[in-house]
């Protein structure tokens, strides 16, 4: 068992959040470069550390010994656990993370207080990559309050501005009566059954399954679903996510709601859940919010005026494909149905990441470049930022679902599985992709519409900017060239992984 | 008025002259003795963090302007943050967080119970109560400093 | 034999869940949320206390544990809560710096004031 890589990617930021504030004193170009190499530098970590789970399957990691038991026959210490799902998050974060930190250098230029922007931005990367590799529950949710905490801040970190306030306050009441809710999950858990550990709280849940471990599977949804914006509570996303920074609003919207929702809710109904509740149920309960979700999240997006918003209900748009998959995948748990939905879910997961970052960032651009985010006032764009505009052109029409971009593919699965669940599903899935088309139709419309004078001094960004967005869209193509290559040699491999909780449980107790 | 901007009157000071140093040897006890007795980094640090509160309070905005160095004090909780860092990076060729120092080490491997024993454990106190002590006071020292909207 | 304990903890989580509904001042919301936190490490902290053949059982402390006569309380419970007390430290004091920034920007606590995002 050769792991000896996995502590580092929690090392690396941890170190470079750290020794910020020192690196801060040597001045501005040494903050920068430091936050580069730092991020650099995991997502070097990160890319091995899947790279090692694809090749040899899944990872345990003990803290603190060499094996999770201690004297006791049952695993007592805290394990980290990477399966393929968890090494694909990994990989996301880590280069969607590095992405951001290069944009920002050239896009927070004229802000202040930077080396705790640095700070902040490589502890909410660390946050997530413990979510995703973790396999403790408390060590979870300290993970999933680092993330947290760090990105209310962050979308306050504007704090001259009302908006960034506004939005940093409701955002932060919500995640935390979310993140109490996870913990009284938590602490029901282990009063009922004495442990923490994942794996085997599955094998306890399995043997004797009770009403408190349903009630807190109840509670765990709930505040998950929170925490990933889906729909009743979606309102705190779309002010959040726009009030940030760009280049927080990409991590935001890219990562933070499906490491902190998605693939925490997929984790938990899947890892701990698994066997021992009627998953048809929770299946369904998914798929209702999912549905929800999906029509509210794209309708709104078509409405909007302010171009950052629009990207963040669209986000919740999304966010509905990827639960409706997680939701399908629940109701038919073992089937190739299901197993489709899941590869779905997990690949439009990895794709919307790409997707969302790239808009995001170059909403960034525009509003670096105009000052304004408002669509009335962008028309003409594609005459004076065509690099930009073609970068746009290339992430809306992936989000859509064109065939030869990666989006495609991932949608593709998704239409197919719910209309091989259930018919009527598939048709909320296509009406939802309508509204998507039409949100983004419009914004396309008026960067191709006649200039109007604001936007006639613009030109396309810097190159620390615009690397950021050619990567992603260089990325995004190349994806959207081997779409069912990738599907079967890592999706639904992934799913695979994912949906098999036997061997989960096996490798946390077959480990000592 | 008394507004946080200046100090709260002579017997406040003194009183709080002679338990600032009180309250600080308490907190070092509670830091230094945390792998023995209850308490440990954090709460040791928040004591004595307490302490610079008092401070803040009773001798005013001011006075603390002249003693508080935001540099000084980031740089600290950095510092705290990279030595339990380095405490638990120890024994990683066995496994991160692994006690090398109490199962092989040159010290802090004494009889359980005595001070120097409990492997990284005082090193990690001692750290994180440096951490919580500038951490706590560098926010309240925020909030009080804060630029003010109505003078 | 009736737990006063977990009626208490379950007690306060419904108060400060009420309170976080019912209430519009930002610091009573702030209040509202650590009196939830409180709820639910009083539960987590009286999970580790259990009276197992009538024995009360006492603090964990390992020094001396060998002549030790009752049972020691469970102390793992004990380091979740303070991990999630500092956790509840970080979010309050970033609350904190949040409401003077509001109260800055809109002269006023109330959280009906803070309207102006729509659409």
């Amino acid at each position: 068992m050769s792991a000896e890589i996995l502590p580092y990617l929690i090392i690396i930021p941890l170190f470079g959040a750290f020794s910020m504030p020192m690196v801060n004193l040597a001045g501005r170009k040494a903050r920068e470069a430091w936050a580069v190499l730092i991020s650099g530098a995991t997502l070097a970590v990160g890319s091995w550390v899947f790279y090692w789970v694809y090749e040899k399957g899944t990872v345990l990691y003990t803290l603190g010994a060499k094996s999770p038991f201690g004297q006791a026959n049952f695993p007592i210490r805290i394990v980290w656990e990477v399966d393929l799902f968890g090494a694909l998050m990994v990989l996301m974060v880590t280069f969607v993370a590095f992405m951001a930190v290069i944009y920002s250098l050239g896009y927070m230029r004229h802000d202040t207080g930077l080396d705790k922007y640095y700070t902040l931005i490589i502890i909410l990367e660390l946050g997530m990559l413990g979510i995703a590799i973790t396999g403790d529950l408390f060590n979870f949710y300290v993970f999933l309050e680092i993330m947290s905490i760090a990105s209310y801040a962050l979308v306050a970190f504007r704090n001259d501005t009302w908006e960034a306030i506004e939005a940093g306050i409701k955002y932060m009441f919500v995640g935390s009566v979310a993140s109490s809710l996870i913990l009284l999950g938590i602490a029901l858990l282990y009063g009922e059954y004495g442990t923490l550990t994942m794996g085997y709280l599955a094998l306890k849940l399995s043997q004797n399954p009770t009403i408190v471990g349903k009630v807190a599977l109840a509670l765990f949804i709930s505040g998950l679903l929170f925490k990933s914006g889906a729909s009743p509570v979606h309102m705190w996303l779309a002010d959040a996510h726009p009030a940030a920074p760009s280049s927080i609003s990409a991590m935001l919207s890219g990562l933070v709601i499906k490491i902190g929702g998605i693939y925490a809710l997929a984790r938990i109904a899947f890892s701990i859940y698994g066997a021992s509740v009627s998953v048809k149920t929770v299946g369904w309960l998914i798929i209702l919010f999912a549905c929800i979700t999906l029509i509210v999240g794209n309708a709104m997006a078509v409405i909007q005026t302010d171009m950052k918003r629009l990207l963040a209900y669209s986000s919740v748009g999304q966010i509905g494909y990827i639960l409706l998959g997680i939701g399908i995948g629940l109701a038919a748990y073992g089937s190739q149905t299901g197993e489709i939905a899941l590869a779905g879910a997990i690949y439009h997961t990895f794709n919307h990441a790409l997707m969302k970052g790239l808009l995001f960032l170059i909403a960034g651009a525009v509003i670096h470049q105009l000052g304004t985010r408002d669509l009335n006032e962008l028309s003409g764009l594609a005459k004076t930022m065509p690099k930009t505009t073609f970068a746009f052109l290339i992430g809306a029409a992936a989000i859509i679902g064109m065939p030869p971009l990666n989006g495609f593919a991932s949608k593709w699965l998704i239409y197919e599985s719910s209309a091989l669940f259930n018919p009527v599903l598939g048709a909320i899935a296509i009406i939802g992709t309508a509204f998507c088309t039409a949100a983004y139709v419009r914004v396309l419309y008026t960067f191709f519409g006649r200039p109007s004078e604001r936007v006639m001094e613009a030109k396309d960004p810097e190159k620390s900017m615009l690397w950021p967005m050619l990567i992603l869209t260089i990325a995004i193509i190349v994806m959207g060239l081997f779409p069912w290559g990738i599907s079967d040699k890592v999706m639904i491999p992934a799913a695979k992984a994912l949906e098999n909780q036997l061997a989960y449980v096996a490798t946390l107790m077959g480990g000592g | 008025m008394n507004c946080v901007g200046d100090d709260m009157g002579v017997i406040v000071r003194t009183a709080a002259r002679a338990t600032i140093p009180l309250i600080g040897i308490f907190g070092s006890y509670i830091v230094a003795h945390g792998h023995l007795t209850p308490g440990g980094g954090f709460q040791g640090g928040a004591t004595i963090a307490g302490a610079g509160i008092l401070f803040l309070l009773a001798f005013g905005l001011d006075e603390m302007k002249k003693r508080y160095n935001k540099n000084l004090y980031s740089a600290l909780e950095g510092i705290g943050g990279l030595a339990f860092l380095g405490a638990a990076m120890l024994g990683i060729g066995v496994a991160f967080f692994y006690n090398t120092l109490w199962h092989n080490g040159p010290f802090f491997s004494g009889k359980p119970g005595t001070l120097l024993s409990a492997g990284f454990l005082p090193i990690m106190n001692l750290a994180v109560g440096l951490k919580v002590f500038t951490g706590l006071v560098s926010a309240m020292a925020g909030l009080a400093l804060y630029r003010r909207w109505r003078e | 034999m009736i737990q006063f304990q977990f009626i208490t903890a379950f007690l306060l989580i419904v108060l400060g869940i009420y309170a976080f509904l019912a209430k519009n001042n930002l610091l009573k919301l702030i209040l509202a949320l650590d009196i939830i936190d409180s709820g639910i490490h009083l539960l987590l902290i009286s999970l580790g206390y259990r009276i197992e053949l009538n024995e009360i059982p006492t603090a964990p402390i390992y020094t001396g544990y060998e002549t030790l006569k009752s049972p020691m309380v469970g102390p793992l419970p004990q380091a979740l809560v303070l991990t999630s007390i500092v956790i509840g430290v970080c979010v309050l004091a970033l609350a904190m710096a949040l409401t003077v920034n509001a109260y800055r920007h809109y002269g006023t606590l109330d959280v009906r004031a803070l309207r102006r995002l729509r659409g």
